[in-house]
């Protein structure tokens, strides 16, 4: 496609808009997102922290660790079970009446025997913990079906002479707790919590999946897919198996990017449609003197040499315009000018031309009249009245007789051949000269024609007189290559020669001779 | 032949041509009813009002006085009184643009003077004979 440039600058400066525009875009989005994802990654481990100190609290533990010490759960232990069953009973319900009704209490001896429980839940919904010497100690989450536990155990008294006091609460899986948790932490951030070594995980509200381990070790908030991608960061909590896992959907994470993309990008369309439509009106305005300097040389080109160009500008365009409109000008007038001149050379060397013509004209006419009077009246003297004539009258008009003959032949046919070569030969000259004449040399008389046109290479005179020999194309001076070689026949049938001399370029002269006297 | 009449026209400004014409045409007896005019305006005047003798041929010489001879020719040819009679152009030019120019006028025949009087004389009287003797005009 032929592109002008009155629409490739608007487009190149669209294309360039285009280009910043996106690269801008692409930059920004980049940057905001890079924000977002460490202001994510600084808040994901805050989450943790602040979740892992929650379940760290000391309550639960200074509690347990208080009911190991109590004299009747001591006394009712050392017994091996024995004795003090109700006084360690009544201790027990003291504490599990304090706080949530979902937990129990269980004494077990250190082989893991249950001696007492309290409480609603089952022996066989306990996992015996082994405690510390000096404090109580959380086990692992535990679950039975969708329901998950968690156990603290403290031990009491010696080896052999005490047991393990061991409290187990139900975890409340519910929404409300989950949206507390989630509440705590901000919006849209996920918390579970599980075990170190793997299942059971909870989100408070259901039983989830474990996080992979890459979750679990990782100091660092990482990448990973749960339902959809996600940022997790993890930490441990103090003094349990247990750790805390924070994660953000990635597209929560991204959504201030996207926001940035969707609220910059029609603003950066705007920019680039005003661009474009401003590159376009420049475009126009600065082609537009140029187009009409175009066509007016175009114009120009094709002959109509009036175009002008009409640019009222003081820029350079102005100038260029200018500039032509006068360039134009001496154009047209040397147009004119020379116009004017060849009519005039033309008129010239038509009159010229005609006057060759009735040259050429008068030869093979004029010439030829009293040629034939003469040659006539001496017929008819010699005819109607030669009874009258003595002998030397009658041999002196066979003279003229013969010699008009011969007179006639020669200009009918040697003369006028020599006369048209002459006239054609020098058709190219501006000042055409052609001289004829004769002088006697010895017995004969030599007559010649001498012309300035094309003339000859003196190399090939030997050529000139053959039959269809030419010197010169058909395409700079016509001929059938035959009229000279009829001359030489003519005038050697007379008892005569004929020869040539001539220069290329400077002109030729004919010549040929014929005995005098009688023949 | 009709007495009194004109049966050869000569259009010729040549003295000397026309008195070897009329000889040509006295040789072979055709000489006796031959008008002869000087220049074309002399021609034209012989048709004027087209009441005159009718000629059974008229020889006409291209280069005339007064009124060219292709004039001549031109005005009789385009003249229907006149268009029918037979004009033999009679000249001493072989120009190719003269031919051309007398046949596209209407010439019947164009002969160039032969320079030798023999071929002259036997030129016209063949002419003369042709045209009173052997062609049929319409009456």
């Amino acid at each position: 496609m032929n592109w002008s440039i009155e629409r490739k600058l608007p487009l190149f400066v669209t294309i360039l808009l285009v280009v910043v525009a996106v690269v801008q875009l692409t930059i920004g989005y980049g940057e905001v997102r890079q924000a977002s994802r460490a202001l994510a990654d600084k808040r994901l481990p805050l989450a943790t922290r602040v979740m892992a100190d929650l379940f760290q609290t000391g309550q639960g533990r200074a509690r347990i660790t208080a009911l190991a010490k109590d004299s009747a759960i001591v006394a009712f232990l050392r017994s091996g079970g024995r004795r003090g069953r109700e006084p360690a009973l009544a201790a027990m319900r003291r504490l599990t009446s304090d706080t949530a009704t979902n937990a129990g209490l269980e004494l077990r001896d250190f082989g893991g025997h249950l001696l007492l429980r309290t409480g609603k839940f089952a022996g066989a919904d306990s996992v015996p913990i082994s405690p510390g010497k000096d404090s109580a100690r959380y086990g692992p989450l535990m679950r039975q079906d969708t329901t998950l536990f968690i156990a603290i155990a403290a031990a009491v008294g010696q080896e052999g002479t005490g047991g393990i006091v061991q409290q187990v609460a139900r975890l409340a899986l519910n929404e409300r707790t989950r949206k507390t948790l989630t509440g705590l932490a901000g919006g849209e951030v996920t918390l579970l919590l599980g075990n170190a070594s793997g299942d059971p995980w909870t989100d408070f509200a259901t039983i989830v999946p474990a996080p992979p381990q890459g979750v679990l070790t990782s100091p660092v908030p990482v990448r990973y897919e749960r339902g959809e991608p996600k940022r997790a960061a993890a930490a441990p909590v103090a003094g349990t198996p247990w750790m805390v896992v924070a994660e953000l959907p990635t597209r929560t994470v991204t959504a201030p990017a996207r926001a940035y993309l969707v609220s910059m990008a029609p603003i950066a369309a705007l920019i680039v449609i005003l661009g474009a439509l401003v590159a376009w009106w420049g475009s126009r305005r600065l082609t537009k003197p140029l187009v009409q300097v175009t066509r007016a040389a175009e114009a120009i080109t094709t002959g109509d040499l009036e175009q002008r160009v009409n640019v009222q500008r003081d820029d350079e365009l102005g100038r260029l315009a200018r500039s032509f409109n006068t360039m134009a000008e001496q154009v047209s007038r040397s147009h004119h000018h020379l116009e004017a001149q060849v009519a005039q050379r033309t008129k010239a060397l038509e009159g010229t031309n005609a006057e060759l013509e009735s040259f050429s004209y008068s030869v093979s006419h004029d010439l030829r009249a009293p040629l034939r009077a003469i040659h006539g009246f001496a017929r008819i003297l010699l005819e109607d009245h030669n009874a009258k004539l003595d002998p030397e009258a009658q041999r002196l008009l066979g003279v003229i007789d013969q010699n008009t003959r011969r007179m006639g032949q020669l200009i009918g046919q040697v003369l006028s051949n020599l006369l048209q070569n002459a006239l054609k030969f020098t058709r190219g000259r501006p000042d055409t000269r052609i001289e004829v004449g004769s002088r006697p040399d010895g017995k004969e008389t030599v007559y010649f024609v001498k012309d300035n046109g094309a003339g000859f290479d003196a190399r090939y005179v030997d050529k000139l007189f053959g039959v269809f020999q030419r010197l010169h194309s058909a395409e700079e001076f016509d001929g059938t290559g035959v009229g000279l070689a009829i001359v030489k026949r003519i005038v050697q049938r007379h008892g005569g020669r004929v020869w040539a001399e001539g220069k290329l370029n400077e002109g030729a002269t004919f010549y040929f001779s014929l005995p005098d006297g009688e023949n | 032949m009709q007495p009194n009449g004109v049966e050869i026209l000569l259009v010729e400004d040549n003295a000397n041509d026309a008195e070897l014409t009329l000889r040509a045409l006295k040789q072979r007896n055709l000489a006796n009813q031959v008008h002869v005019c000087r220049d074309g305006a002399a021609a034209m005047e012989f048709f004027a009002g087209g009441a005159g003798p009718v000629p059974k041929v008229v020889l006409l010489d291209l280069k005339l006085p007064k009124v060219d001879g292709l004039e001549v020719l031109r005005r009789l040819k385009g003249d229907a009184r006149t268009k029918a009679i037979p004009i033999v152009v009679l000249t001493s030019s072989r120009e190719e643009p003269d031919i051309e120019r007398a046949y596209e006028l209407g010439a019947n025949s164009y002969i160039v003077k032969p320079v030798d009087f023999e071929a002259f004389a036997r030129a016209v009287s063949d002419v003369g004979l042709y045209w009173l003797l052997l062609n049929h005009p319409p009456q």
